[in-house]
């Protein structure tokens, strides 16, 4: 089982059909239908998702949507109502153990003990586990940036050193799966770019597949290579984010900034004005050819510009207003 | 998937590397050196031996180190929750049922540890200042090592029932303050329910198990309360322990770990 999980991460940088996740390969993580329900209260309806090797997953919902459950859900922290997450193939229900030796996670806030060292802490889960070396363990720390600190108590520590002790704890055992539940919650921009970085580092060099969770839409452009989109404990949407291949066949608004913008609009017979641009839904070569002709006929183009909807600007699209349920 | 070991090792260093375990050890050793102290200053003529003083000192300072084990017992698994550390603890490849057993183990070493201190202390300290030889006798029989002994055993039994009690309870409510009021409550108010049950008159009240939680009562007698014999309250206590930890695993282990 676990030379599958090896042979996904091999292969990871793989390309994306737009907007449709393809999948060719095992997933890391299967959700089947899960729901979760507490009395009569459903906190996550029916969730089924795939999450492929090697990429940094988004998990993307306003407060409440079921984030955190359906994550506590996958590390055993919550039973689960119906349905089952399998990671690298095995039930989280059924064999807890097989399948959680390949997570490391850090849910909701890194909680540490505080009355312990850095190293303290370290030392404590790595007795968890197997083949943790001391080397690993300096190793991480040194990863992670902690070095001088890591021999002082954890109750010196500021958030954003937490934090990253939180990520060293998830990732003394080279997890095939990391799961970060609001990862940025009170860092500083500094500390959220480091993290950003680290883990895209992390996926591209280890193959690790980050699954992360987040209110913060913004955010997750900046660090996902696709997302899952949860509101009301249903998944709504799985979409791809940018600099994805597939992209330049597709037709996205173009703005054109010219003198004249009527008569332009005229000789393209469409489009729309707007803000005193010249709206034209055009795919990549569409745009070369539209400007050449611009220009052809004597109209003085200022600038040429893609309107590309914000990550933002979908997710409010697709989840409205919509109360916490 | 390492070795359980480990993880009993874990929860010792999450005790010993707390300030409060070593306050509370300095404070149990602190009483078991002042006791056998004030025996010697109000001992004029020299009339107590030196073993009673140290049964003395052990009747008063057994409650201290009962007292420091239900609080250890109560936190343990309450603790976890209240750090919220539980989350990380729960998500490595060991089952809910091993963690909890390692709790439990290193809470009854804890509890061992606090007996053999005070036994220790008050013995060496006796020594110091009382000549040996057993002297006086106490409910007809000689005050001696194997008198001791016997207390010494019946007062862990005690403890250890009450401990049993605080860590179900820590298990169950997931708060220590609950836990250890709990405990201390039913550990105070065990004499007090002993009167208000009375088993001479409700014969269901034999049953309970606050009635035979201090056994040091077949020294003297071979019929306990209600009429029932030592076999019997061992019996009783035992189910009641089973009981306890029965509880406290199978909450543990089905509860859902939530904020």
């Amino acid at each position: 089982m676990m030379g599958i999980c090896k042979a996904n991460m091999l292969q990871w940088g793989q390309t994306w059909a737009e907007g449709v996740i393809e999948m060719q390969q095992e997933p890391v993580v299967r959700l089947e239908g899960v729901t979760k329900k507490v009395s009569s209260k459903t906190l996550v309806e029916d969730v089924t998702l795939d999450i492929p090797p090697g990429q940094v997953f988004g998990f993307l919902g306003p407060n409440g949507a079921g984030k955190t459950t359906t994550i506590r859900m996958m590390v055993g922290l919550t039973k689960i109502t119906k349905g089952d997450i399998k990671i690298c193939g095995y039930s989280i229900k059924d064999h807890f153990e097989q399948a959680i030796v390949h997570v490391g996670a850090i849910v909701e806030n890194p909680e540490m003990y505080k009355f312990l060292t850095g190293y303290e802490n370290l030392r404590h889960f790595a007795r968890m586990m197997s083949g943790i070396t001391e080397e690993r363990i300096q190793e991480v720390v040194q990863l992670v940036g902690l070095s001088n600190r890591i021999q002082d108590p954890v109750r010196t520590y500021s958030l954003g050193m937490r934090q990253r002790l939180g990520v060293a704890q998830a990732i003394l055992h080279r997890p095939k799966l990391l799961i970060l539940d609001e990862p940025t919650n009170g860092l500083d921009p500094q500390g959220i770019r480091e993290l950003r970085d680290y883990l895209r580092r992390l996926c591209r060099e280890e193959g690790t597949t980050v699954f992360v969770s987040s209110h913060l839409l913004s955010e997750m452009e900046l660090m996902c290579d696709a997302v899952a989109i949860i509101q009301n404990g249903r998944l709504i949407d799985v979409r791809t984010l940018a600099g994805v291949e597939g992209a330049q066949e597709t037709t996205v608004e173009t703005a054109f900034a010219l003198d004249r913008p009527e008569q332009a609009q005229e000789l393209l017979g469409g489009g729309t004005i707007r803000d005193g641009l010249l709206i034209v839904r055009l795919d990549r070569n569409g745009i070369a050819d539209t400007n050449a002709r611009l220009v052809q006929s004597g109209f003085k183009v200022y600038g040429i510009q893609k309107i590309t909807r914000s990550l933002e600007d979908q997710f409010l699209e697709m989840t409205g207003s919509d109360q916490i349920g | 998937m390492g070795s359980f070991i480990h993880l009993v090792q874990n929860e010792n260093m999450k005790i010993y590397r707390r300030a409060r375990t070593w306050i509370m050890l300095s404070i149990l050793a602190i009483v078991n050196i002042l006791m056998p102290l004030l025996f010697h200053l109000a001992d004029g003529g020299g009339n107590i031996s030196l073993w009673e003083s140290v049964l003395q000192t052990g009747a008063f300072t057994f409650f201290l180190c009962t007292i420091f084990s239900v609080v250890v017992a109560s936190d343990s698994v309450a603790g976890e929750f209240s750090w919220g550390t539980i989350k990380l603890l729960l998500i490595r490849p060991w089952s809910r049922s091993k963690i909890l057993l390692s709790k439990y183990i290193a809470v009854v070493l804890f509890s061992l540890l606090c007996t053999v201190l005070l036994i220790v202390v008050s013995y060496g300290v006796s020594a110091i200042f009382f000549s040996g030889g057993a002297g006086g006798s106490l409910m007809g029989e000689r005050i001696g090592p194997r008198h001791y002994f016997l207390i010494m055993l019946c007062d862990y039994v005690d403890l250890f029932m009450t401990v049993a009690l605080a860590f179900m309870l820590s298990a169950v409510f997931r708060a220590s303050g609950l836990a250890i009021g709990l405990s201390l409550f039913i550990m105070f108010a065990k004499g007090i329910f002993n009167m208000l049950f009375n088993p001479e008159r409700y014969s269901w009240a034999k049953f309970l198990p606050f009635m035979h939680m201090d056994l040091s009562q077949y020294l003297a007698s071979s019929v306990g309360p209600g009429g029932v014999t030592l076999g019997f309250s061992i019996l009783i206590l035992a189910i009641y322990y089973v009981l306890f930890l029965v509880i406290a695993w199978t909450v543990f282990g089905k509860r859902d770990v939530a904020a």
